[in-house]
């Protein structure tokens, strides 16, 4: 039999369905969750990835010994890219006939190409790059030059320049943790014309690089074959570890907060598709009757939820751009302008996302169209077989698993979130199974309550149904509400108030002890002295280290670089031992290194490798004795290379501490500089507040994309009592007709669905405890805790929240005379 | 009405049904039998007029009110059976019982469908039963507490010529037991002449008495 056509009239008529309606609006909300996360996370994590390059001022830092070529900044050119070029090196100024240390930053006029610039001039603030001749200098130079702008005349080389301006942000400052002497800024011109630049000089030119990641990607392999011996790339990857380790998790929140909205999705599309077919089993049979297949009939609903897919992706989607512009406009303050646009990439996304959410969550339930026996025409109770319960939970899950490698790229975050939902599913299962063998008797019994419970043994199926709908809207909203911001707080905590804000260098052995005494009379917190030296890898295990070697760039240039090398008997507090073991007190006596875990692995360096180092021109040799971690974020004095003290004695060393001051710290810079002359103080804060903000960022882009999962999960509730509405419209005029009050019928609603929260409720907080206390632990290596307001919450507000649902979808029906729905059918 | 005229289904109608009489209300499709039956059990409310049910003026009462006034007082018999899915024929019997909060809802129950012949299919949900098995359900829920009005709308419409007849011999010999009122709506004149009048209703009003 040919499929009928279908009219406008048709469709029109469609949208009066209440289960497609259902269906339609599950989608648009699991679509408009999904393109929102994707539009929205994908603006976020650029911009994050910007927020990274400002602190290189760049997408990509070429940096060398050698001046740059021409060539290469020409082919940066024709690439499309923004270039500029800088120049640093420590030189002498004359101010008054009086010398002074600097560190000259020479900059191009287009610096800086990624973040902001913000110099004090006389005539207002300025976000450009000095002109010929003038110079911006750092607070302290000006405060130790007793500078004034527009006046003071500062000689450098052969050139003289004018204190034009006061630097007060610099995006790429906190590019050299050990930058000692005070930052002079001046134009690059300037610095060729000082004719400081000589060959024998300590100059590191750098290329800044900024544009798309494709014409980068492109710069980045067309400089690769010319890099020089020494010459290094750098780029957010590789830039700064402290800061990756939080963007990395910034990352894992979003991804997370998506893959919560689209379980809850699913669930409500598969509570939605169950309506819409029992729905349209009636239509169906008369089709059969009236000579049309199964399948035909399965391909006649199959077009019209195709049709409802692309509906969805439109709205969807269109919801997703408004959904998505609120949270910019939310959040605009903190990402300003420099938000991507949002890129077409989400959209194709909600496409594929809505079809591979119907095959897996819609379709399956579908499949009872087809089987209807066409006799349901004069026997109405006639129900079309249909996939067992368990294999339409299951073909819904793997496609959700599917999604989740899909969206997550991380098998292991896949699987265990996989292993989790079949986890919970299973349990709510097991648990509706128990609950409905206990309620049996009460069929037996005729008091409100025990009619409200014995409904929920009547329908099995339904029962178990709304019980895992319920529960893991429950569980996901639990996790959402209490155990993110368990999460977060202690990811923020991750970096305290107080951590360290300035460090100590260059303190010399013999002053060691009276700056101890020193620290200790001012009770200023500190994290110990440390002694180190700086040393070059030469061997591992009697192999010459060849940077070139290696394949990886950031192996390249961490095989190349200069450490510093630490020696003590004590790990430090935030570092954690991943092979091998921390040596005791006779074996601190031999000769050994401890080498940080991503390091050990990047180099290919193993417990029982011998490292010989070369220090000020002494090979130091020792055996790694074992790996640790390190938590580069706690602004600890950490070192990728620790030696027993037993190496300490045969080179010399200086030390090193962090230290947490509390306000200004210019009293004890001024203090220690009479007592220590060498020792050089170190201000760290404004690098921890750029960290901080980027954390401080990344939880707020969290919170905003949680908001959609909310959403979705208000629907799966409101889906969960929509399922059975139409039996118990039917249910509630039969049981009007034959004289239930409106009253006990909302009593025993109210115990039915109160029955259901509560044991969801509970389940919930019990799973939101066991997976928020594996996410903090497994996922973002934080202590984990559970929070009693779980427990209170899950079953006082899952049993109130699903009774509220459950009296608001019974009272609308009671306000139905029951001869309509008699009537009806 | 989507032209803006309101729809006029009954109109004019004046009628009385003693206690113990048994009235049928005969008429074709659509002439607004259904309506009338619903409107007298206090299942719908008329925009106009007004309905006394056991002496009881439906106008003045809500929903709550007419159902509290149907409780175990009153039984209904569709067409299309109404039997509750989810329940045994056993529970479904039980229902009103149990509403009414009467002692002994189950055996009282269980007494009843083994009148209707169904003492073996306690247990049998709708979906497991026959057409006329459903009915004979139906009808045993009728009457469970022994109203004192029963309401049947076209009791035998969705059944095979024996069933109906079967159904209609039990219908009247339960009646006959409880001593209930009946109030019969059908299509089928030999039916409506087993009860003591007949109204005739046609497009919405009411013809004459017979």
């Amino acid at each position: 039999m040919k499929m009928p056509a279908f009219s406008m009239a048709y469709w029109r008529t469609s949208l009066h369905d209440p289960g497609l309606r259902l269906l339609l609006a599950a989608l648009i909300v699991a679509i408009a969750a999904l393109t929102s996360v994707g539009f929205f996370a994908d603006r976020v994590e650029r911009a994050l990835e910007r927020q990274g390059s400002a602190l290189m001022a760049a997408d990509l830092v070429l940096e060398q010994g050698g001046a740059i070529p021409e060539s290469w900044l020409k082919q940066a050119g024709e690439l499309g890219l923004e270039t500029a070029r800088m120049v640093g090196f420590p030189s002498v100024i004359i101010v008054d006939e009086q010398p002074l240390l600097v560190q000259v930053k020479a900059v191009g006029s287009a610096y800086p190409l990624r973040g902001r610039l913000e110099v004090e001039t006389p005539n207002g603030n300025v976000g450009t790059a000095p002109a010929d001749g003038e110079a911006w200098l750092e607070g302290r130079l000006r405060d130790r030059l007793r500078a004034t702008l527009g006046e003071t005349e500062i000689q450098l080389g052969e050139i003289t320049l004018n204190a034009a301006g006061i630097l007060i942000n610099e995006p790429d400052r906190g590019g050299n943790l050990f930058q000692l002497a005070p930052r002079l800024m001046i134009s690059y011109e300037d610095a060729e014309r000082s004719e400081l630049l000589g060959p024998a000089s300590r100059v590191r030119y750098r290329l800044l690089l900024a544009g798309d990641a494709d014409r980068i990607e492109a710069m980045r392999a067309w400089l690769k074959p010319r890099l020089l011996q020494g010459s290094s790339l750098v780029d957010l990857e590789n830039a700064r570890p402290e800061l990756r380790t939080a963007l990395e998790r910034a990352e894992r929140f979003l991804g997370l907060a998506a893959l919560c909205a689209s379980l809850l999705a699913g669930i409500a599309i598969l509570l939605a598709t169950r309506r819409y077919v029992d729905r349209a089993l009636d239509g169906a049979a008369v089709m059969r009757t009236l000579g049309m297949s199964g399948g035909a009939v399965l391909r006649w609903h199959l077009v019209r939820l195709f049709v409802v897919v692309i509906a969805a992706v439109v709205g969807g989607s269109l919801f997703g751009l408004f959904g998505q512009q609120a949270l910019v406009a939310l959040v605009g303050e903190w990402f300003g302008s420099a938000l991507p646009a949002p890129g077409m990439r989400p959209a194709f996304i909600g496409l594929l996302f809505g079809l591979a959410m119907v095959i897996g969550f819609a379709i399956p339930s579908l499949l009872r169209i087809g089987r209807v026996p066409p006799l349901r025409v004069l026997r109405r109770e006639l129900d079309a077989p249909g996939l067992s319960g368990w294999l339409v939970w299951l073909l819904g899950i793997a496609v959700f698993v599917g999604l989740l490698i899909w969206q997550v790229q991380d098998y292991r975050l896949a699987g265990a979130m996989a292993m989790a939902t079949l986890a919970a599913l299973a349990l709510f299962m097991l648990a509706g199974r128990l609950l409905l063998g206990l309620l049996s008797p009460l069929r037996r019994t005729g008091g409100t309550a025990a009619l409200g419970l014995a409904a929920l043994a009547r329908y099995p199926q339904l029962t178990l149904l709304q019980l895992a709908g319920f529960g893991l809207g429950i569980t996901l909203l639990l996790l959402l509400a209490v155990v993110r911001v368990d999460i977060i707080d202690t990811w923020q905590a991750s970096l305290p108030e107080d951590a360290p804000n300035h460090f100590l260098i260059n303190v010399q052995p013999d002053e060691a002890a009276a700056l101890k005494k020193l620290l200790t009379e001012r009770r200023i917190p500190n994290s110990g002295l440390h002694a180190m030296t700086r040393a070059r890898l030469v061997e591992i295990s009697g192999r010459a280290i060849e940077p070139t070697s290696y394949e990886s760039l950031r192996a390249r240039r961490l095989a190349a670089r200069e450490y510093s090398l630490s020696f003590g008997a004590e790990m430090q507090a935030d570092n954690r031992i991943k092979a091998g073991r921390w040596w005791n007190a006779e074996e601190a006596e031999q000769p050994g290194f401890s080498v940080e875990f991503e390091l050990a692995e990047t180099l290919g360096i193993d417990v029982g490798d011998t490292l010989t180092f070369d220090v000020a021109g002494q090979r130091v040799m020792a055996p790694v004795t074992n790996l640790r971690t390190v938590a580069w974020d706690s602004f600890n004095v950490n070192f990728f290379v620790v030696g027993t003290p037993a190496l300490a004695g045969e080179i010399p060393v200086a030390y090193i501490t962090s230290l947490y001051i509390e306000g200004s710290s210019e009293a004890l810079t001024v203090d220690l500089a009479n007592a220590f002359p060498a020792v050089s103080m170190l201000d760290l804060r404004p690098i921890l507040a750029q960290v901080r903000e980027i954390m401080e960022r990344g939880a707020l882009a969290v919170e905003m994309v949680f908001a959609f999962t909310l959403l979705a999960a208000a629907l799966v509730t409101f889906a969960a009592a929509q399922v059975s509405r139409d039996e118990r419209a039917r249910e509630v005029a039969v049981m009007r007709t034959i004289g239930a009050s409106r009253k006990r019928l909302l009593g025993a609603v109210l115990a039915e669905f109160g029955l259901l929260g509560f044991i969801g409720g509970l389940l919930g907080a019990l799973l939101a405890a066991i997976s928020g206390y594996l996410i903090a632990v497994e996922l973002f290596d934080l202590p984990g805790r559970i929070n009693p307001a779980l427990w209170w919450l899950g079953i006082g507000a899952g049993t109130l929240v699903v009774a509220l649902v459950g009296w608001l979808a019974t009272r609308r029906l009671l306000a139905v005379p029951p001869m309509r729905v008699l009537n009806s059918g | 009405m989507p032209d803006g005229h309101a729809l006029e289904i009954l109109a004019a109608i004046d009628m009385q049904v003693n206690a113990g009489e048994a009235v049928a209300i005969l008429g074709p499709s659509g002439s607004g039998k259904s309506t009338l039956l619903g409107l007298l059990a206090g299942l719908d409310q008329p925009t106009q007029g007004r309905v006394s049910l056991l002496g009881q003026d439906l106008a003045g009462l809500d929903e709550d009110a007419r159902a509290g006034l149907r409780a175990g007082r009153v039984g209904f018999v569709f067409q299309s059976f109404q039997l509750l899915p989810g329940m045994s024929a056993l529970e479904n019997v039980a229902l009103p019982l149990q509403l009414g909060r009467m002692n002994g809802a189950r055996p009282q129950a269980e007494t009843l469908l083994r009148e209707v012949g169904l003492g073996e299919r306690l247990s049998h949900l709708p979906r497991q039963l026959s057409g006329g098995e459903q009915q004979r359900v139906a009808l045993a829920r009728a009457f469970a507490g022994d109203p004192e009005i029963l309401f049947a709308d076209e009791p035998t419409g969705n059944l095979d010529a024996d069933s109906g007849e079967r159904i209609i011999d039990l219908l009247f010999n339960l009646r006959d037991r409880v001593g209930s009122t009946l109030l019969l709506v059908t299509h089928d004149q030999q039916l409506a002449r087993r009860c003591d009048r007949t109204l005739r209703l046609n497009a919405g009003r009411l013809l004459a008495a017979a």
